[in-house]
């Protein structure tokens, strides 16, 4: 049995604590797509929150022979979907702090990559769907079959957003680039 | 991998991505905080270690009454108890798997007219569709089978199964099953006796 | 029946060992899932958690999964009904807005049966109390049994908006439901029985001013 099963029947069989076990070991990286899919660490947390609390809650329903990440994950992603649907004005905002950046005259923030801000900023340029299939296939680095599991859409489908989200990126070098 | 996908700019960002973020220990402390508030999730243990288990069970004072009146159909008494776990709360409907009939609910009486069937059952959105845990009796003479069965107010989903086939009841109003199939549909006054 | 003088334990014994979905799991929602597949149970716990969240009961959804369970629906068919079904309860939501679980459930069944979601918009304002429950469920049925899905709306609609009670409705799908039975074109038959039905149930507040001759339904 993994550590997660072991843990999932400690708390079922009334050990709260051993919740937290399984808090730690899959908070961070939760929170890393969390903050990547919605831009804001408030937004974030929201969705952390809502997702361990449901994880909990729906404890009962896990089944050993499936991957315990892969389960938490899908909580987390329909967490991140709603949360971003309700506060879908804050997308326009990075887009305009975005152009604003490029008319800059510093462009070096631009080119180095090692500003989270610039990260999320380029990401949240992403319509959210091409977005949450990029960061399920790199970041995540699930498999086409795992992700579909996931989110409930087709192999193909999301073979196809992955595609568009890098098409995405590569205009948006060219652009950067020839400016 | 397509070219998109191997580009340099892509890669960076990807990578980029990928970097770990810091977190706040205070978020979890409140996120432990919030599940300690809850009830503990629902243990999946058989129903057979409950049974045998040293328990003691209670009838609902619904339940009290309808076995003594004989208007009780299997799968009503099986979600009319409920067990004490010395200091655990008590199974809550969902892990029994039936309804426990509130005070509040209208005895609703079922008849099909059927008689060349062996057997007959009633299936609904009460019962979880399942054929095993309201059968229907039989009537002596006229091919009338029947099962009561307490529902709540508002509207129930049912059918009939009669001998394996599902059946809606031709004196009620369908709905499509959305599964290509047809469900009847009853409807049950706020205050209604049958 | 049960005897009286079993004992409650035996009781117990016996009605759990005849509801084989109870086998292992003590509850048969969980039990249904666990004969799908992993992707199968994902996408339907994807869609009871989408549903929560926009604050739908996921009871209806729920009730699905076991039905199509109970009817040996493929894992497939299962998922697609119950994302239709989720999908038809958000569209009666949006029409009708906050309206009890049971008129959702049978709004999203007219849905089901084929009526456009714009033909729900006349029930959405309505006097304190007046439930259409039973409207719903005429309406879903007529569509079933053939009536052409514009005809039936635009007949259910005029009573609705004329004040018609539950007893009405009623009334009305007995008439017509025996009329198809006995071989009756569907279509035809809802017209017969609407020309029938009394014209304007309504309060006195809303009675047509003196004079202004009462426009037959069509």
């Amino acid at each position: 049995m993994s550590d997660d099963a072991a843990d999932v029947q400690r708390v079922l069989a009334g050990d709260v604590d051993a919740y937290a076990a399984l808090v730690d070991r899959y908070y961070d990286r939760c929170a890393r797509f969390a903050i990547r899919m919605l831009g804001n660490r408030d937004d974030a947390e929201d969705a952390l929150q809502a997702t361990f609390l449901r994880a909990y809650k729906a404890l009962n329903r896990y089944q050993e022979r499936d991957r315990f990440s892969a389960w938490l994950y899908r909580i987390l992603v329909n967490q991140c979907r709603s949360i971003a649907a309700r506060r879908a004005h804050r997308d326009k905002v990075f887009v305009r702090e975005e152009a604003l950046l490029l008319n800059a005259p510093d462009r070096a923030v631009v080119w180095t990559g090692e500003d989270e801000e610039f990260v999320q900023r380029v990401l949240s340029e992403l319509d959210p769907l091409l977005r949450e299939a990029f960061l399920l296939k790199y970041i995540e680095e699930l498999s086409y079959e795992e992700m579909s599991a996931l989110t409930g859409v087709g192999v193909s489908a999301l073979k196809m957003r992955v595609k568009r989200a890098c098409d995405r990126l590569r205009e948006r070098w060219e652009r950067i680039k020839n400016d | 991998m397509t070219d998109s996908e191997r580009h340099p700019y892509v890669e960076l960002i990807a990578r980029e991505a990928r970097r770990p973020v810091q977190t706040d220990p205070a978020a979890r402390a409140r996120i432990m905080t919030a599940v300690r508030a809850e009830a503990l999730p629902r243990s999946r243990s058989s129903i057979w270690e409950r049974v045998i288990a040293p328990r003691s069970w209670t009838l609902s004072p619904m339940a009290g009454s309808l076995l003594a009146a004989g208007l009780v159909g299997i799968g009503v008494l099986a979600g009319a108890l409920t067990a004490n776990r010395g200091g655990r709360p008590s199974v809550d409907r969902a892990t029994l798997g039936a309804v426990r009939p509130p005070v509040s609910d209208t005895i609703v009486k079922f008849v099909i007219v059927a008689p060349n069937a062996g057997k007959v059952s009633l299936v609904g959105d009460f019962n979880d569709w399942d054929e095993t845990r309201s059968p229907m009796l039989r009537a002596e003479k006229d091919g009338l089978w029947s099962v009561t069965m307490p529902l709540s107010a508002g509207r129930h989903l049912y059918a009939y199964v009669v001998d394996g086939a599902w059946r809606t009841d031709p004196s009620a109003p369908v709905i499509d099953d959305g599964f290509g199939h047809r469900n009847s549909v009853k409807l049950v006054a706020k205050g209604s006796t049958l | 029946m049960v005897p009286r003088s079993l004992g409650v334990a035996a009781l117990v014994a016996f009605a759990i060992g005849a509801a084989p979905l109870a086998a292992q799991y003590a509850d048969p929602y969980a039990a249904a899932l666990a004969r799908l597949d992993a992707n199968s149970r994902f996408a339907i716990e994807l869609v009871m958690d989408s549903a929560r969240t926009v604050g739908l009961s996921d009871t209806t959804l729920r009730s699905r999964v076991l039905e199509g369970v109970q009817k040996h629906a493929s894992a497939s068919r299962i998922v697609e009904s119950v994302r239709r079904k989720f999908a038809f309860l958000r569209t009666a939501r949006t029409m009708l807005g906050q309206v009890s679980n049971e008129e959702l459930d049978a709004a999203s069944a007219v849905l089901e049966a084929g009526a456009k979601p714009a033909q729900l918009q006349s029930f959405k304002t309505r006097q304190k109390g007046r439930e259409a429950l039973e409207a719903f469920t005429i309406w879903a049925d007529l569509i079933t049994r053939g009536v052409p899905g514009e005809e039936a709306s635009s007949a259910i609609t005029k009573l609705w908006q004329d004040g018609a009670d539950d007893a009405t409705f009623h009334s009305l799908w007995n008439n017509v439901q025996a009329d198809i039975s006995q071989g009756l074109n569907p279509g035809a038959a809802l017209q017969n029985r609407i020309r029938e039905t009394p014209q304007r149930t309504v309060t006195p507040a809303s009675k047509p001013p003196e004079g202004q001759e009462i426009q037959s339904s069509r």
